[in-house]
Formats: C-alpha cells, structure tokens, sequence
C-alpha cells in the first residue's frame, strides 16, 4: 500500500516534469506568483483569484499546476519588498522585514534573499510531506463523521477564523464569518429549493457565485486602500549576488524544522493564513535563541524562522481542504472556489472520487518548490525590477483583470453587479476592524453548515441530543465553547481565581 | 484602518447597523414556511429553510448588540454625544471634502460607471480603454486639483452617456449609425484625453506621467482582451465595433 502510494507519487511527479506544457505553466506561475508578492498592494490571495479564471479553460491538474505553483510563489515573493524597501509585499512577509531589511542595509540584501529562498523552498518541500503523510489520517477519520460533525466543523471552522485573524475585537470576526453565513444562505435553499433573500432576482437562485465574491473581497478592497492612502513605493536597496545559502540552512537544521512544524501546523487550523504562521515562527525562534538581542538588527534566524514558517503555511492549508472540505488561509479558500469550478469537490470523500489527486497537490508541492527555488536564484534581479512599478499604474490594470475575471467565471454579468457592491462593503468592513478572511469563510462554509444541520436534526428527529452522545461532535462542541467563553472577560476572571484558589491550596499544606 | 478610539465611535454605529441588519434576517427567514407545507410537502421546523437563517440572523443581531455595547462602554456616553454633534456639524462636511475621501468618491465613481452603466452596453475594449485611461492618469498625475478636475469632467460624460442610453437614442439611430454606444464611448476618449491634456501640457513631468497613463490604458486591454476572448474563448460581455473589427482581423473576414 504504501509502496504504491510512492510508486504513485514518483510516477506523477514525472508525469508533469517530463510535459513541456506543465512545466512552462509550473515556471511561468510561479514567476508570476513571485511578481504578485513582491509588489505591495497586491497578494497571493488575489494572484490565485486573478489566476482562476484563466484556468477556466485548462483541465484540472494543469489548474491546479497553475494555482498552487503562484500561491507558493506569491507567498515568498512578499520577501523581496520586506528585505529590499523594509515594506512586506504580502502580509505574510512582514515578520521577515524586521531583519531582512538591516541585512539588505548592511549590504547582505543577496544573503538575505538567497536565504529566504532556500528556506521557501525547504518549508514548502516539508509541508509537502505532511500532506501526503497526515491526509489518509484525517480522511479515514473524517469519514466516520455524520452530519452533527460536520455542522459542528464548519462553525468551529468560521469562529477559530474569526478569533484569530481579527486586528481590533475578536467578536468583529465573528460578524464577519456570520455575515459571510448569511450570503451562503441567498439563493434556494438545498433540501426544498425555497427561495431565500433572492428578492425576486432569477440569478440569485442558485446562490451567491463564490468566486466573484472572493475577488471582490480581496481585490476591490485593496485598491481602493492602496490608491486613497497613496501607498508610495520607497527607494530601493541594492541586491547583491544572489548567495543559495546553503551553509547556513544546515546549520540551523533543527530551527527549520521547528519553523515548518509550526508553518504546517498553523496552515491546517482553518481560515488563518501565511503572516501568522511567520509571526509566530519568529517569536518562537526570537524567544528560544541565545541571543534575542540579536533579532531585529539584521539576524539571519529571523529571516529563516519567518521564510521557512509561511511557505509551510502553504502545504498546511491544503490539509483541512482536501480532506474536510475547509479551506486553512484566504489562498485556499481561493483554491476551493477554484476546484469546485473544475468539479472537484474536496473532503472526505476526495480520496475515493478522486483517489490520486491528494497526491497530485503534494506532487505539485514539491516541483512548485523547485521551480521557485530555481527562479529566485535565477530571476530574483529581474523580478526586483517590478518594484520601481508606481502602484497608480498597476493597480488599475488589477481592477480591469477583478472585473473580467468575475466575468469570465460563468460569463454572467450579474457577477460584477455582486462583485463591486461586495467589494466596496468589504473595504468599509476593512477599514472598521473587521478581518474578510471570515466572510469569505463563510461563505464558503454556509452550505456545508445549512445542509448538515438540517440533515442531522433529519436523521435524529429534530434532537439535539447526538452532540453530546457523539465523542467527536462533544470534542468540537466543547471546543467552540471555549473559544467563545474565552473571550470574554468574567471567564477570564473565573479562571484566574480558580488558579488562585488552587495555587493558594498548595502552597497552604506546606506553609 | 482607523486608530482605536475612531474605531470604538465607528463601533457604535455599525454594531447598531449590523444588529439591525441581523434582526432583519431574523424578520425575512419568519416569513419562510416553517411548519406549513411548501411544494406539497409538508414540514417540520427543523427542516425549514428558516433555520438557518434564523440562526444567522439572530447571531448576528445579538453579535452586534455585545459590539455597540462594548463601543459604548468604552466610549462613554459623553464622547458618543460630541460625535453625534460632529455628524450633525460643518465639520462632517469638511471631511467628506477631504483629498483621501475625494480619492474614494474617485474610484467608488469609476467602477460603479464601469460596471453598471458601461459594461453591459458598451464594447469592452472601449470601455476598457475609457475606464484604464481615466483611472491611471487621475491617479498618476498625484495632484488633488487635478484629480477633481478630471473627475468632474468624466462625470459629466458619464452622465452623458446615461441620458444617451436611458433615452434609447441608439435604438433611434440605429438605420443611421451602428455601434452608436461605442462611437459616443470613443469620442468621449478623445474629449478626456484632450482635456487632460489642456491642463497638464505647461509641466514635462506630467507629460511624461500623461504619456504612460494613454500607452498603458491602450495596451492593457489589447493584451488582456484577446487572451480572455481568443485563447479562453470568453465572448465579451458586450462585443460592439472593436471586437468586430478584431474578429474581422483574427478570421481575416473582409
């Protein structure tokens, strides 16, 4: 058994190495991937968006070639602004900026991007291998779920989202999944075809378009706040010879494993994306170094903490997607309107609809780490270039791509009608607080939530009572209990004086 | 995104926007058959299509209940009645005329006209070119006189171009003038790009800035469209008398 899985895992690796095809688009991708992180303003979430609807056309592995390869390249691309102008293409860059930018001011900006690149390329080739390793887990585990799991899933799915990603009050990302909840409900209903919140529109029936709902969450948004802000670009610094920095990579072995253990395991916690897999990255290693000090004034630990973490953020995500059908950062969720597109419909059952596909992403994976190890050595000069670009030129062009891309997608002008207003909301939401990652979660999620509720109560008569009779719908119960009560502050205060009391109860015998 | 005791004001009046918006859901997903039968079939609450949304409505109202109630706390009720007295004073109205609110009019001015009005009438590239070569430049140029200039200037001709197809006026000249929606799109172009010219000819730097904003407005289009046209076989939203002219050059159909 598990000689064929690698038998098929080598078979497909060969399969896209050998087609000219595959790997022009596997290069050109991540190429493009890397020109998407590196200028500030745009994301990999909206390179994966802007890519989807070229994809269209392609069959789904040459899609999802297409995909995967410029969301690893746009999430290490984001390196180059934070190293060389001290501003992070991508907000998963912005933990590298603290030391990649002295080191680019020290005259070290080769260094420091040879090592981001290296350490990439390592984080995403070992995420790889948790992919191929852990989904068979979670899949064989996920199919023993019935739909009170499910439901339980994709709630705890938008609230662990909504807690972590938002920038002022957590319970402002809980609107956010909420209200991205309420647009999965527009449209007929799945079980009676009832027509919800569809006021009369024919279009609205088969419910909100995903896609065009991602691209205006992402895109329009960042338009307008790059544009109205008049984001400026700063003065370059100079880049050296592109050094592999191979030397140093071994040397801290153990810190790059470390950094991937907790890229890869902040990835599969759905909804959270790249930037908190790096900042954490670089706490952990800033904390457990000897010399913290050193951090923020150009150490080369920093930089690969924060590289090799969100690059594995990337094989991270993927888990929770193939095999529960929850998207584990913004890209992905981008990844999931994609696949759906393409008639593939991830979770548990991938594994038998589709039984090499889960090692097709992994594949995919491991040669996108390549190609863009290979292109950062090689390109890294040119691709610096895009950041003379003024963003009052290219923003524009993005806005043009948003629209006939929403377009594209179903050939339906009454996309952009949802688009735009979706867009223009998101960017009020966005200067309020509110974090988008959420709402495009659930809207992602509302479906799955909706259909299994009612389909649990179905099957227990309207019973509430298999969530605490179910071992896995308790864990996930008790869970979403706590993420909810732990918020607020008299669980706070409860808890600090039952650790008071006990503490005090301890020291008391001894006294 | 604001600073902290901006966002706690703005906290009120959304939390109370959003709780409002929530018991709204809630009053929608009432009028859903619940027990009644729907289709022949009859139902039971727990698999109404009210469910859910009465879920989601209900949190949501009750979510921005706790966030006006948290603004509220720590805003206090005195901080609250000077901002209402700000909403209701000239200096809302100084803001709204701000350089970064103006930007925002800008661009909310330039997608809604594209999407809503251009798009679905006009050819895309047409309108491509008109809303590319009015956004680069308004922007490019980095200058706010300017930029109010130019958009007072492409709202007039949108509103133009409204009146022109609330009217029906192509449908009335449709015997005379074919593609009269894109023609009016063109000269509309030039009429921009004349005036944008007018005003920025005395500086070489804007020149220069001038010069990018129309080659780029150009190209753009003419190598995003046909991609999306001839490789990924996408008809154009509305295929008017450039994509017949580019049809006519692609199946040399003359």
């Amino acid at each position: 058994m598990l000689f064929d899985r690698i038998e098929t895992f080598f078979s497909i690796i060969m399969g896209i190495a050998t087609d000219p095809m595959s790997i022009a688009i596997l290069f050109g991708s991540v190429v493009l991937g890397i020109i998407f992180g590196a200028m500030p303003g745009l994301t990999s979430t909206l390179g994966v968006a802007l890519l989807t609807a070229l994809t269209y056309g392609m069959d789904t592995a040459m899609a999802m070639i297409c995909l995967l390869a410029i969301y690893v390249g746009g999430t290490y691309g984001g390196s180059y602004a934070a190293i060389l102008i001290n501003i992070p293409g991508t907000a998963a860059a912005a933990a590298t900026a603290l030391d990649g930018y002295p080191l680019a001011c020290r005259g070290e900006g080769g260094r420091a991007i040879g090592l981001t690149t290296t350490a990439s390329a390592i984080g995403t080739a070992i995420s790889m291998i948790f992919v191929v390793s852990i989904s068979p887990i979670i899949s064989h585990f996920a199919l023993q779920f019935t739909s009170f799991e499910f439901f339980l899933l994709a709630f705890f799915g938008i609230l662990i989202s909504g807690t972590l990603t938002s920038p002022d009050l957590v319970i402002k990302g809980w609107i956010a999944g909420f209200l991205g909840l309420f647009l999965a409900c527009v449209g007929r209903d799945l079980l009676q075809f009832y027509p919800r919140f569809t006021f009369g529109y024919s279009q609205l029936d088969s419910g909100v378009e995903v896609v065009p709902v991602l691209i205006g969450a992402f895109g329009i948004p960042q338009i307008i706040q790059v544009l109205k802000d008049r984001f400026q670009i700063g003065e370059t610094q100079k880049l050296q010879r592109i050094i592999p920095e191979i030397g140093t990579v071994v040397r801290n072995i153990p810190a790059i494993i470390r950094s991937a253990l907790i890229g890869v395991g902040i990835g599969a916690v759905p909804g959270i994306g790249e930037d908190i897999a790096g900042w954490v990255s670089y706490g952990t290693a800033k904390n457990t170094s000897k010399h913290p000090e050193t951090f923020g004034k150009g150490e080369l630990q920093g930089v690969l903490a924060s590289e090799t973490a969100n690059n594995a953020c990337v094989g991270g995500a993927q888990i929770p997607l193939l095999n529960l059908g929850i998207p584990g950062s913004p890209p992905a969720a981008m990844l999931l309107g994609a696949l759906m597109l393409h008639g593939v419909t991830p979770g548990p059952m991938i594994t038998f609809e589709h039984p090499t596909f889960i090692m097709e992403v992994a594949a995919i994976l491991l040669l996108a780490s390549c190609a863009m190890w290979v292109a950062g050595m090689l390109l890294a000069k040119q691709v610096v270039k895009v950041l003379r670009i003024p963003t009052q030129i290219f923003m524009p062009i993005i806005g043009m791509l948003c629209i006939i891309g929403s377009y594209s997608l179903g050939l339906n002008i009454f996309n952009l009608y949802l688009m735009l207003p979706v867009g223009i909301i998101a960017y009020f939401l966005t200067e309020m607080g509110y974090p988008i990652a959420p709402l495009v979660i659930g809207v992602i999620l509302g479906p799955m939530a909706d259909e299994n509720l009612r389909r649990a109560l179905m099957v227990s008569q309207g019973s509430f009572m298999p969530v605490f009779t179910r071992p896995v719908a308790l864990l996930l119960f008790l869970i979403i209990v706590w993420t909810v009560l732990s918020q607020f502050q008299f669980y706070k205060n409860l808890k600090a004086n039952v650790l008071a009391n006990i503490f005090r109860k301890k020291q008391s015998p001894g006294a | 995104m604001m600073d902290k005791q901006n966002l706690r004001k703005a906290d009120i009046f959304s939390g109370t926007v959003i709780s409002l918006f929530g018991l709204w859901i809630v009053s929608q997903a009432l009028k859903m058959p619940m027990k009644d039968s729907w289709g022949g079939v009859q139902n039971v609450w727990y698999v109404s299509p009210a469910l859910f949304p009465l879920f989601v409505g209900a949190m949501i109202a009750l979510l921005g209940a706790l966030l006006t109630r948290t603004a509220l706390k720590s805003v206090g009720i005195l901080e609250l009645g000077r901002t209402l007295t700000w909403l209701w004073s000239s200096d809302l109205v100084r803001f709204l005329g701000t350089p970064t609110v103006i930007r925002f009019y800008a661009m909310a001015v330039l997608f809604s006209g594209f999407v809503f009005l251009n798009i679905p009438r006009i050819d895309f590239f047409l309108c491509s070119v008109l809303f590319l070569v009015v956004f680069i430049s308004m922007f490019h140029f980095d200058d706010d006189s300017l930029l109010i200039k130019l958009l007072l200037f492409y709202l007039a001709g949108t509103v133009i171009t409204f009146v022109f197809f609330v009217l029906e006026f192509p449908k009335l000249l449709e015997g005379h003038i074919t593609y009269a929606g894109d023609w009016l799109t063109l000269a509309f172009i030039l009429a921009y790009c004349m005036y944008a010219w007018v005003l920025i000819r005395p500086t070489p730097v804007m020149r220069r800035k001038y010069r990018t904003s129309l080659i780029l407005a150009v190209i753009a289009p003419f190598l995003i469209g046909p991609i999306f046209k001839y490789l990924l076989l996408v008809p154009m939203p509305t295929e008017g008398l450039v994509v017949t002219l580019m049809d006519a050059i692609r199946y040399w159909d003359f």
